[in-house]
């Protein structure tokens, strides 16, 4: 490695550190002191805490997957949020919610939440697919982002209608769910989050040849060996499970997965993808958690949605890159 | 240098398989290219030199027949074996992502490499000789879509060279280079046949450099598909008739 890559890899570890302070002892409605910390302070383990770490592995996951979804697509602007995978993901859990309240599945607490992870990973698996599928007609890397933005809009259309014929439980839990938060994850959560979330990101070690080797496309990665057919089926797989894990946890979180690849390779100006997906690892957790510190902490005593922190800094760097119009 | 069989074509009808419907494009071809071969392959345009060109390497399916790479059927062949043997340079275009020309080269290493890619030292010697003997040594750090289409194309030509393959196909490598270019790329193409008994197959439409440099062409007409030396091209109808009189 470089010496620059590493003392930039050593900031973004710095980074890391102060910005889970900055969500541990900031994010909330008041500031915690060192002072009051002991273990059994009930606001910090049990809401400050799981809601530091959920912020980082939802960083984590979304980004990633927003990379994977940017090489597969060759669309240095795709994203989980920008194709509608995120609001396919929203959907099925919608659905999932309203046939499990009327199946009295959720009294299980535990089936409960399974039932909604695995719905929230098949809806965002079919709209990959759906999206894969229409990309083999558009060669526009725009025209795909927009039929992704109507794929989305189509789903939100879906998602009211359910709504609208909703008991009014289940109405409440999902429109808060819908905003996207990332403090409705407890402790117990984790246990199923972290290690889902753990093993998907490892699995992806098995592919970081087959990535490199799509930045090519896909005839020349074939021509150097790769099976591209086979490798981008696991690589979609891969990203479905992250997108639809963090959504069925924190509802969707938009632009997360598309602008921080974008500025992992603004920030190394290398096309190796091992090394992008340590970074977009750090920033992804940085800027979530950053983002949440300032939600929390922008204006005293309101919590603002982590979805509207996240859209201002996502939203202006795609409109950048496409009036550039340069291929980061 | 002895010649070796290098792709043998048996019967074979290659084209396009739609999900419901197969297009084939040439029927039932019968070919031999050997080694020390450099081949012109010419034909007006959309005639099929690029699903031939496609179709040796496995990017497209054989829908009868057979092609024998080495001696070995090409369906049994793995992705990874074949991607030693066969290297080619397509005409689309590639870049983004930070991909620099040097990126580019090193991904002809990577049938050589591990799993993570990791280029060893002698993966790096192959791949700067493959940069120098493409003249491209001083633009070997610019991003790929910053560099002119004929920088490109010698980056995308020292690829298929670091591919350290027996055979390589070129789709109209010619095509965006200035005039000096086209030269030195066809004198580079016929040292490869000549001095590592490589053998080449280019498809192109400057007849008149193809003349020059190959020794074999391959003729290929929506009727007919013939494989002849340089010096019968003169005589040879069809081959005059892609040339439109002005041979």
């Amino acid at each position: 490695m470089e010496k620059n890559t590493t003392i930039k890899f050593l900031i973004l570890i710095c980074l890391l550190i102060v910005a889970c302070f900055l969500s541990l002892f900031f994010g909330g409605s008041e500031p915690i002191n060192f002072g009051e910390l002991s273990s059994n302070n009930f606001i910090f383990w049990h809401i400050r805490f799981p809601k530091t770490i959920t912020a980082i592995i939802a960083g984590c996951t979304l980004s990633v997957s927003g990379l994977i979804l940017q090489i597969i697509f060759r669309n240095p602007l795709a994203g989980p949020f920008v194709l509608g995978i995120s609001s396919g993901a929203s959907l099925m859990v919608a659905i999932s919610i309203l046939a499990g309240s009327a199946l009295h599945l959720f009294s299980v607490f535990f089936i409960g939440k399974a039932f909604i992870v695995l719905s929230a990973i098949t809806g965002s698996l079919l709209i990959t697919f759906l999206i894969l599928g229409i990309s083999k007609k558009v060669n526009s890397n725009v025209v795909l982002l927009l039929i992704g933005l109507m794929l989305s809009q189509i789903c939100g259309a879906v998602q009211t209608a359910l709504e609208y014929f909703s008991d009014a439980n289940s109405l409440k839990s999902f429109v808060i769910w819908g905003m996207g938060s990332l403090a409705n994850t407890t402790n117990f959560d984790l246990l199923i989050y972290l290690p889902i979330a753990l093993i998907s990101m490892l699995a992806l070690l098995f592919f970081v040849k087959p990535l490199n080797a799509l930045l090519l496309g896909e005839n020349y990665a074939q021509n150097v060996g790769i099976n591209f057919k086979s490798s981008r089926f696991y690589l979609i797989l891969i990203s479905s499970l992250l997108t639809g894990l963090t959504t069925a946890f924190c509802g969707p979180i938009a632009f997360i997965g598309t602008a921080v690849p974008i500025l992992s390779r603004m920030v190394f100006k290398s096309s190796k993808q091992h090394l992008h997906v340590a970074s977009c690892l750090l920033i992804g957790s940085i800027i979530l958690l950053l983002s949440d510190a300032l939600a929390n902490s922008a204006i005293s005593n309101i919590s603002l949605p982590i979805n509207m922190i996240t859209t201002f800094i996502g939203a202006p760097l795609v409109i950048y890159l496409m009036f550039k119009n340069k291929t980061w | 240098m002895d010649k070796k069989e290098c792709i043998v074509l048996k019967d074979a009808t290659l084209g396009y398989k739609k999900t419901n419907a197969s297009i084939s494009i040439l029927k039932h071809l019968n070919l031999t290219f050997y080694s020390g071969d450099f081949v012109g392959v010419v034909g007006v345009n959309g005639v099929g030199k690029s699903t031939l060109l496609k179709s040796l390497c496995g990017l497209l399916p054989v829908l009868e027949g057979e092609i024998f790479i080495d001696e070995q059927p090409i369906s049994k062949l793995l992705l990874n074996e074949l991607a030693k043997k066969i290297a080619i340079v397509l005409t689309e275009k590639i870049g983004g992502f930070n991909l620099t020309a040097y990126d580019a080269v090193a991904a002809g290493q990577m049938p050589y490499t591990n799993s993570f890619n990791r280029l060893e030292k002698e993966n790096r010697l192959i791949i700067d000789q493959a940069i120098k003997i493409c003249g491209i040594t001083a633009h070997q750090h610019k991003l790929l879509n910053e560099l002119s289409d004929g920088l490109f194309q010698k980056t995308i030509i020292a690829k298929a060279l670091a591919q350290q393959t027996p055979i390589m196909l070129l789709d109209e490598p010619s095509a965006f280079l200035d005039y000096a270019s086209k030269h030195d790329l066809f004198i580079l193409l016929r040292k490869l046949a000549d001095e590592e008994n490589k053998c080449v197959l280019a498809s192109s439409h400057d007849l008149d450099l193809l003349l020059k440099y190959c020794n074999k062409l391959l003729v290929i007409s929506t009727t007919s598909i013939e494989l002849i030396s340089v010096s019968e091209a003169k005589t040879n109808k069809v081959f005059l008739e892609i040339g439109g009189g002005f041979i």
